[in-house]
């Protein structure tokens, strides 16, 4: 045990600030895709996506929604002039329509962190969390697995994993939402108390992803549940669902003051 | 008093005889004259007035009495309200002619036997309740096992039968007399006296379960007609009359070997009961298990009180005696009472294994509670009667620094090590249960469960054991008293200090308290629920019960009693030679398997078993004088009449 | 099945030809494709199977007609044993001659409608209700635990449904297919670089494995080989993805022994290779790395960087792991668990460390070697213990094989051109690519017209391997339960496409 300790000290502390300081990415992460030049886009571009995440208005105004990109890198390939990967971590949203490139966030991470501190703190040191996978490819389940290394310690942040979801405050669903999965998931929603938020994780849980375009699945969390956040991303980084959370806990706290 | 006494034995007396003409009025008699009896053993025991009646010397073999003194009147008290209240519980269903006479037989023969001042006629009286025990067992002929199972108890008791033939005999050779009063205040009784006491303990120990002799008792209540199981449950009780009365009043004080025996023979009992009472299926058999266990509960209560005596310390043995009476009481009131309602279980569902059960309270609801309220006095939960009685039991086994044999010391602290573990276990075996008749989801569909209606014998045995351990400090008040003359002094002065608060008869060694604990935990239960009521008043929302999200049929993923008492099972399967075979099931599709699990009691197979071999081998080689030829048994009458002639006048030299 | 190794026999078609008719059809390297008909397909699998092949594929196909095909991995060659089902709908099963067929023609039987007969227990898997337990152990003693398919901890679903008798297990039945997304279907049509999206995405944690058999069947349909500096990369890429999942399986065995300082130290190690593998190529998964051709991006690190973070990384790997195998109190828990022999995973053809762990020696890196394994030595890590330990310790060998194959990837394979990807024709072709993902042997067959992606069909070591999880509980008892399953590693999103 001693050289457990011994190990550990040596080691020192490796958790990140965030969210009091910024984290940043190293050089050329894909965190999400940003549109540099949104006018005068051909036709064809939108088939350059696999998810079709690349809309091309008649008027030639190319938008790209967030829910729907997988991160691939095709667009950035193929026109790098107006797709380009940006190395951040925050992506998460309260509304769907925030995840469609080049509408205006609503709620930024600096105004709930003021918000936050007015608000009632019943809920700040103590959120528990319910996953359940409706039908991921597995990568999202390693990352919210990565949310308790002593990187992140998400434990230091009020956070923790239950498996009852009779305790928990927070269902965390990744996953387009197969057939099987739908009632299992329909269940664990009810046997949660209020106030409780769901918090779609990765852009399969968004949209449905690359899986949308089979029927074997709803098409994302919002088919079946009222989403309140939506993290995007393929999957998305701990620090990304860290986001999301933390915003989710702003719904958190507005639920159970009204 | 006299008279009332003396009403009470004729109209038991009556009660006897009148099933033949109508059952139900025998019942009524029947409890009328227990009610009488209870109400004599009330007030004798708390000294208010006395009741003898003398029976003359008409029985044979000097005068007799019926006389209900304090220690005869708590036991009288006892057994004339349990046995009032089953004879009540007995109108439930149609009451059979057979079984009534013998309920009553048995009432009468017990009552006898706690009121007599005589060997002779206690012996009569015994052996009366040995035979009604049997003949209750067999009653039922035509279900498998009970003729069998009457048999065995039967035997067993017999031998116990003998055993107190043989020490009144003995005692009888020393004094001259039969009468209880000569041989407890003979003079120099010498060994006879230890050899009395053994004979007198084995006796006595096979009706109350006592190792060896404990593989008589369940079967003798698993065998019983339904209900009538409640009345061998009060048969019970005798024995501990016996022990008392005879053991500890009359020979004692004796060396101090006879509390350790007695603490070593109670702790295993106690021990060997809980753990076949958590393995097996039946009910009856877990309660009979049951009861073995409180026997050596009870024991080892009595033991420290032995050893009290011994040793002349009447404060320990008053700990002991109290506390050994208190846990009598307690199961005197609880097990017929669990009987009850598991005959009103098995009449309901038409079967007593605990496997097929599951989910009745629902539809039994005044099963479900007389029941629970047993079960938790019988599991010493508080602040019901057992936790009261086990408390007792524990602080006088706690006591053992106060003597000075180290001998002594270290059986007082292991009995109380095991009295730990049975506590333990006991808890386990009564939530299994109370769990697998009531609780949860039925496991095999159940149709037409009906409950009877409310029965005023039942209701009356549920609402003293709901009370049992609020009323402590009365109770222990008039115990004080009834064994006043039995310890020397009245112990419920120094047991009682402050009000309600108890404490092991040495003032200030701990205290509890069960009537405050009565009063305040439903009190601040009440007031949580008030509280959150009035002030948070939270919205209730119902959720299915959370199974991984899958929502299955409920008894298909409950756990069953078996498997819930199961890891005793594996951790002890040495003890209970555990055997689990998985068969696969031919022609199934898809392939299934069979699970079966069988367990040998341990007594059985290394103990019952070789002793009955051994017995059959002897009887076959004695059977060999048994020729059958008249010129053989000619032979042998003269060579008995010569050895006779010979030995008659060398004797008489 | 006991597998014999007998003489080599040249050549399966020899083997198969005369008693059943087996006619050879072109085939492409490593490949030996063989054309007998339906109601013979059993007796040639079992004749393979006899002289030591094991089972590694059966699903039905298109090209050149609709036909079931299976696959058998003998002396060093894939053969492919092809049936038309000229309309037919019924054929002899293969799970009379070998228990590794037995959930495969399940899932054929619900999902295509092909009816194996002979088959003992064609009870519907494909899509499970969650709610309809059938028992296999009957008497009112035992019990049923549904575990799944939401489970105690932040893991996918699947479904467990456990027999009990209090604590021990009797029997355990699994019920895969929960998140079941016919991403089969989803590659039709598709061109090759959106298809290699769908690869990556059918098992996250394996998804350069599964690009790379993707790709790889692309490739040899159409004959292609892809850069060298392309196969160089893969191989860096693939043994990171090992490694990332072996350590993931230390942290998972850790946590359930509660071992909290095993748990951070080995989340530490892994952290710390997925953000090299982002630092390497802007996904932690590895993805956007393996294209049809060769590689869709250049590295974002140089090969001595690499090396730098992987020295450091093994240094405190050494170090932890010792400790690790040190703590009797979790060593403990995993000796003796979930034990299996040789002849079930023989049965049962089993791959990948399950099977290596068993004394198994079966990777296709080194049976079958593609890419720049042809060209880049390593050892098949194999234990006998069979139980979870035998798996823990199988997996701590292959992270040491694989810092070396990556050690050897960047002295030796130095000389290549600058080319990330070979142009691929718009032709067309058939088929199979395979890969070692950490779970075991991984087969994609793929056929490809004119240049768009037709019919896919995936052969999954996670589902390979689920008849062994069941059969592994041998005595042991419920809190046993989650050490045999971690050490197992399989995912079920890659057995449930």
């Amino acid at each position: 045990m001693i050289e457990w300790i011994a190990r550990g000290l040596r080691t020192g502390i490796v958790t990140t600030r965030y969210p009091k300081r910024s984290e940043r990415a190293s050089a050329g992460f894909r965190g999400r895709i940003n549109v540099l030049q949104a006018e005068h886009g051909r036709a064809q571009l939108a088939e350059v996506c696999p998810t079709g995440a690349i809309r091309v208005a008649d008027d030639g105004r190319v938008s790209l929604d967030r829910g729907r990109c997988i991160l691939c890198g095709l667009c950035v390939a193929a026109d790098p002039d107006r797709f380009a990967f940006a190395a951040e971590y925050e992506t998460a949203t309260r509304r769907r329509a925030s995840l469609i490139a080049g509408e205006p966030e609503t709620t930024t991470l600096e105004e709930l962190r003021t918000t936050l501190g007015q608000r009632s703190r019943t809920l700040r040191r103590s959120i528990h969390i319910r996953h359940v996978d409706a039908g991921s490819d597995g990568g999202e389940e390693w990352e919210i697995q990565a949310l308790s290394n002593p990187y992140y310690d998400m434990q230091r942040l009020g956070f923790f994993f239950t498996l009852s979801p009779r305790h928990a405050d927070i269902l965390l669903v990744t996953g387009a939402v197969t057939e099987p999965m739908r009632a299992p998931l329909l269940r664990t929603w009810e046997t949660m108390p209020e106030p409780k938020a769901v918090v779609a994780a990765g852009t399969d849980a968004c949209t449905g992803g690359l899986a949308s375009l089979t029927d074997a699945t709803a098409g994302g969390v919002d088919a079946v549940l009222p989403v309140d956040v939506y993290i995007p991303g393929s999957p998305p980084s701990p620090i990304a669902l860290l986001h999301g959370l933390l915003l989710a806990t702003g719904v958190l706290v507005y639920a159970a003051a009204a | 008093m006299n008279a009332v006494y003396t009403a009470a034995m004729l109209v038991l007396a009556v009660a006897v005889l009148l099933p033949r003409i109508d059952a139900r009025v025998a019942l009524i008699v029947n409890a009328v004259g227990a009610a009488l009896l209870a109400v004599v053993g009330f007030a004798t025991a708390a000294h208010w007035t006395t009741a003898s009646i003398n029976l003359g010397t008409w029985l044979g073999f000097g005068n007799s009495t019926l006389r209900s003194d304090g220690l005869a009147g708590i036991f009288l008290a006892l057994v004339g309200t349990t046995g009032a209240a089953v004879s009540i519980a007995l109108l439930e269903r149609r009451p059979r002619p057979l079984a009534t006479t013998l309920h009553a037989l048995i009432l009468l023969a017990v009552a006898t036997v706690i009121g007599i001042d005589q060997a002779f006629v206690f012996l009569l009286a015994w052996e009366t309740i040995t035979v009604s025990l049997y003949l209750l067992a067999a009653c039922d002929r035509e279900r498998p096992g009970t003729l069998l199972a009457a048999y065995f108890g039967g035997s067993l008791s017999k031998i116990g039968g003998a055993c107190l033939l043989a020490a009144f005999a003995l005692l009888y050779g020393e004094t001259g007399s039969f009468a209880f009063h000569a041989w407890a205040t003979a003079g120099n009784l010498g060994a006879t006296r230890s050899v009395a006491f053994v004979l007198l303990l084995i006796g006595f120990g096979s009706k109350i379960g006592l190792i060896p002799t404990q593989a008589g008792l369940p079967p003798l209540y698993s065998a019983a007609p339904a209900a009538t199981a409640a009345t061998v449950a009060i048969a019970f009780n005798a024995g501990f009359y016996g022990l008392w009365r005879l053991c500890f009043d009359t020979l004692g004080p004796g060396p101090t070997w006879w509390g350790e025996v007695v603490l070593v023979l109670g702790a295993i009992s106690a021990l060997v009961g809980i753990l076949y009472a958590v393995a097996i299926d039946e009910i009856p058999r877990i309660l009979g298990f049951s009861s073995v266990e409180q026997g050596g509960i009870i024991l080892l209560g009595f033991g420290v009180a032995l050893l009290g005596q011994s040793v002349h310390r009447p404060t320990l043995a008053a700990a002991g005696l109290l506390a050994a009476t208190l846990q009598l009481i307690m199961h005197g009131i609880a097990k017929p009472l669990a009987f009850l309602a598991a005959a009103r279980v098995g009449a309901a569902t038409g079967t007593g294994e605990l496997r097929p059960l599951g989910g009745l309270a629902p539809q039994m609801p005044r099963t479900a509670i007389a029941f629970g309220l047993a079960v938790l006095s019988l599991a010493a939960m508080p602040p019901f009667g057992g936790f009261v009685s086990e408390w007792f039991t524990f602080e006088a086994l706690l006591q053992s620094f106060r003597l000075d044999s180290t001998i002594a010391r270290l059986i007082m602290a292991l009995a109380a090590a095991v009295l730990a573990l049975t506590a333990g276990i006991g808890l386990l075996a009564f939530a299994k249960l109370y769990g697998g008749i009531f609780l949860g989801r039925a496991r095999t569909l159940l149709t037409g469960v009906r409950e009877p209606r409310a029965n005023l014998g039942v209701a009356g045995l549920t609402g003293l054991a709901l009370v049992l351990g609020a009323i402590a400090p009365w109770e222990i008040r008039w115990l004080g008293r009834g064994l006043h003359e039995s310890l020397g002094f009245d112990p419920a002065g120094s047991t009682i200090s402050f009000p309600l608060v108890l404490g092991p008869v040495y003032k200030h060694f701990s205290v509890l308290s069960p009537t405050w604990l009565a009063i305040g935990i439903p009190t601040f239960m009440l007031a949580a629920a008030l509280l959150v009521r009035l002030l948070l008043r939270p919205p209730v929302r119902r959720a299915p019960v959370w199974l991984s999200g899958t929502a299955p049929d409920i008894a298909l993923v409950q756990y069953t009693p078996d498997s819930y008492a199961n890891p005793i099972r594996v951790v002890l399967s040495s003890l209970y030679r555990f055997r689990r075979t998985l068969e696969p099931i031919p022609g199934s599709e898809p392939q299934q398997q069979l699970l079966e699990t069988e367990i040998t009691p341990a007594f059985e197979a290394y103990l019952y078993r070789p002793l009955a071999h051994a017995g059959l081998r002897l009887s076959d080689l004695t059977r060999r004088l048994q020729s059958g030829r008249l010129g053989t048994y000619l032979l042998y009458i003269l060579v008995v009449l010569i050895a006779a002639l010979a030995l008659i006048p060398a004797l008489n030299h | 099945m006991r597998a014999e190794r007998l003489q080599a026999v040249r050549d399966p078609g020899e083997l198969l030809g005369p008693q059943l008719a087996a006619v050879v059809e072109d085939s492409p390297q490593d490949e030996r494709r063989l054309r007998v008909q339906l109601g013979r397909l059993d007796r040639a699998v079992e004749a393979l199977l006899s002289r030591g092949g094991r089972l590694a594929a059966l699903f039905p196909v298109t090209v050149p007609d609709p036909s079931l095909l299976a696959a058998v991995a003998f002396q060093g060659e894939l053969v492919v044993l092809r049936a038309p089902l000229e309309g037919a709908h019924e054929y002899p099963a293969l799970s009379r001659a070998t228990a590794a067929a037995l959930l495969p023609e399940r899932e054929l039987h619900d999902r295509y409608g092909l009816v194996p007969t002979g088959h003992p227990d064609l009870e519907p898997i494909a899509s499970p209700d969650p709610d309809s337990l059938t028992r296999r152990v009957v008497g009112e003693q035992s019990f049923v635990i549904p575990y799944g398919p939401i489970r105690s901890g932040v893991f996918e679903s699947i479904q467990y449904v456990i027999e009990t008798g209090g604590e021990d297990v009797l029997a355990l039945q699994v019920r895969p297919f929960f998140k079941h997304r016919r991403l089969e279907q989803r590659f039709g049509g598709l061109g090759f670089d959106h298809a290699v999206q769908v690869a990556e995405r059918v098992a996250a944690i394996a998804g350069v494995a599964h690009a790379t058999a993707f790709c790889q069947a692309v490739e040899r349909a159409l004959a292609v080989e892809p850069t060298r500096r392309a196969q160089r990369w893969r191989v860096v890429h693939a043994e990171l993805e090992r490694i990332a999942n072996h350590l993931d399986v230390a942290v998972k065995l850790a946590e359930d022994a509660a071992l909290s300082v095993g748990v951070a130290r080995f989340a530490i190690l892994k952290e710390q290779i997925q953000r090299l593998r982002a630092r390497l190529c802007g996904s932690r998964f590895g993805r956007g790395v393996v294209a049809p051709g060769g590689l869709a991006a250049a590295p974002l690190l140089e090969p001595e960087t690499v090396l730098e973070a992987l020295d450091q990384f093994e240094r405190q790997l050494r170090r932890d792991r010792r400790l690790l195998l040190g703590t009797a109190s979790f060593t403990d828990r995993l000796i003796g668990s979930g034990t299996l022999d040789r002849a079930t995973i023989d049965d049962y053809a089993g791959v990948g460390p399950v099977a290596r762990a068993c004394g198994v020696a079966v990777d296709a890196r080194f049976e079958r070697p593609y890419g720049a394994y042809v060209r880049v030595g390593g050892r098949i890590a194999t234990v006998d213990d069979g139980d979870a330990m035998g798996r823990l310790r199988v997996r701590f060998l292959e992270i040491g094989e694989s810092l070396h194959i990556i050690r050897q990837a960047f002295e030796r394979l130095d000389k290549y051109g600058p080319e990330l990807r070979a142009d691929l024709p718009a032709g067309s072709g058939a088929a199979f690519g395979w890969a070692e993902a950490p779970m075991g042997e991984l087969l994609y067959w793929v056929e490809v017209e004119e240049g768009r992606i037709g019919t896919v069909r995936i052969s999954s070591p996670s589902l390979r391997d689920w008849p062994l999880f069941a059969a592994s509980f041998r005595g042991d008892v419920l809190t046993d339960f989650s050490f045999i399953e971690h050490s197992f590693g399989l995912t079920p999103a890659g057995a449930d496409r």
